[in-house]
């Protein structure tokens, strides 16, 4: 058994598959194809943090605060939160994202949990995480939903997006250099 | 003909790509630097980056998820 997964690790049409990046084009290719299978299923292009959104008001919600009632919410949003988790398309999305993920690392035979290097990269990567939720929030969308998705639907405010993006990666990339160099 | 090693375990990009540019500027041709690296990404932007610059490079997986890029610095 175990000279067949040898043996099959070696195959060229396995690394090709699994093992190695596809090209940019591919990788493009692809995320057109399935923004547009999206976008047939679920009414809408594709996004990523929406959904986030119900979760927080979800965990909030069992502990008993109920936070549907926030202006923030329009009237689809607090639909999707009355609905609950398993009626809500984008959050089962976020969900096949991850777990695809995991098991395209495991098909690569990549899956490796990683250690930590410092308390620095501890408190970087929460406050980035923290920043990065709430700013895609305010913004109405991350990379995916008002970049990538903004971008392909011909709105003038995937640039705007991309501008903006642009110039917090370039402070980004100082504090990175300040920091972690 | 120096060998260098990077330990960028446990780094998620661009960090890996930084400290290998840095550490390739401070050292001199002919000298050869091992980085040890487990991010995907950075297994694709820094042989990227150093092919580039037309320096060698050699990719060898060394456990699951876990590579040494061997660089030579040809110029």
């Amino acid at each position: 058994m175990q000279e067949f997964f040898i043996k099959l690790g070696k195959a060229e049409t396995y690394q090709k598959l699994f093992k190695e990046p596809l090209t940019y084009v591919a990788g493009a290719m692809l995320l057109a194809v399935l923004n547009i299978a999206h976008f047939a299923v679920l009414n809408g292009g594709w996004g990523v943090t929406s959904p986030f959104v119900s979760w927080g008001a979800w965990v909030v919600k069992l502990f008993g605060v109920d936070v549907s009632g926030w202006n923030y919410f329009s009237e689809s949003a607090r639909k999707t939160l009355a609905n609950g988790f398993l009626m809500d398309g984008g959050s089962i999305r976020n969900v096949g994202i991850i777990f695809g993920a995991l098991l395209a690392t495991l098909y690569a035979s990549q899956f490796k949990i990683k250690k930590i290097k410092s308390g620095r990269q501890v408190v970087a990567a929460i406050l980035g995480g923290l920043m990065m939720g709430y700013g895609a929030r305010m913004a109405s969308g991350c990379n995916i939903g008002a970049l990538f998705t903004g971008t392909a639907s011909l709105s003038f405010s995937g640039w705007i997006f991309a501008l903006c993006l642009l110039i917090g990666a370039y402070f980004g990339s100082k504090l990175l250099a300040k920091y972690f160099m | 003909m120096a060998e260098f090693t990077l330990d960028c375990l446990g780094e998620a990009c661009p960090v890996p790509l930084m400290k290998t540019q840095k550490k390739m500027e401070s050292m001199a041709v002919g000298d050869v630097l091992i980085v040890s690296i487990d991010h995907s990404c950075a297994m694709k932007n820094v042989p990227e980056w150093a092919r580039n610059q037309g320096y060698n490079v050699e990719i060898e997986e060394v456990d699951d998820g876990e590579w040494e890029l061997i660089i030579e610095k040809t110029k």
